[in-house]
């Protein structure tokens, strides 16, 4: 019962945080910021997939979790050397 | 209750705490390279702590992914934000502090457009 009530909160919460993520994202003045932001967005996704996946004792969640952070960190560098760079190859 | 998901759910709780400190810390610092130092640190020991909690189910399924994604995790995160954060500083994104010390490399300096 108690357990049931603290991982709905702390879903919540994460999803709270996952807005948070997306209100800096759209908000950040300059694009090293926006890009932080994204990585950050990514990783709290992680970290609800992980707690979704201990909750419903299921693993295909945690298997979502390790694309998801391989391809945020793909996404983070190709858009970091994008900015930097001015392409990923450079 | 055992003991041991008593400390998984406090392991989870901590976790959570830590990502949302990493969160406030994006909010209230004033330029990229401070974000990128609390956005690293607090989400990856965040994720690293939920792992661990994990662990604490004991199923060797979860166990075997939750160690692949904290190994991963910890080897990305680090050239991530170290990508980002030359990225900002090719691009010649302020410090917010007006009299910090310049290390950048002469190939970083302003002035240098990337082509």
């Amino acid at each position: 019962m108690t357990v049931e009530v603290i991982y709905t909160g702390a879903v919540i919460w994460l999803v709270v945080l996952m807005f948070a993520c997306g209100a800096l994202l759209a908000r950040g003045p300059r694009p090293g910021s926006r890009i932080v932001a994204l990585d950050t967005l990514v990783l709290v996704l992680v970290a609800l997939l992980v707690l979704v996946s201990a909750a419903e004792d299921r693993t295909f969640f945690l298997d979502a979790a390790l694309m998801l952070a391989l391809l945020g960190f793909v996404a983070t560098v190709a858009a970091a050397r994008y900015y930097g760079e001015g392409g990923p190859f450079r | 209750m055992s003991p041991i998901a008593v400390l998984g759910e406090v392991l989870a709780i901590l976790a959570l705490v830590v990502i949302t400190i990493g969160v406030i810390g994006m909010f209230r610092m004033p330029d990229v390279y401070g974000q990128a130092h609390a956005a690293g640190k607090g989400g990856v020991i965040g994720v690293l702590l939920l792992l661990v909690a994990t662990l604490t189910l004991g199923d060797w399924q979860i166990v075997a992914r939750a160690i692949l994604i904290g190994g991963f995790l910890l080897v990305t995160m680090p050239v991530a934000s170290h990508v980002v954060v030359r990225a900002a500083a090719a691009r010649g994104e302020p410090m917010a502090d007006p009299d910090h010390l310049d290390e950048r490399p002469p190939e970083l300096r302003p002035g240098r457009r990337p082509s």
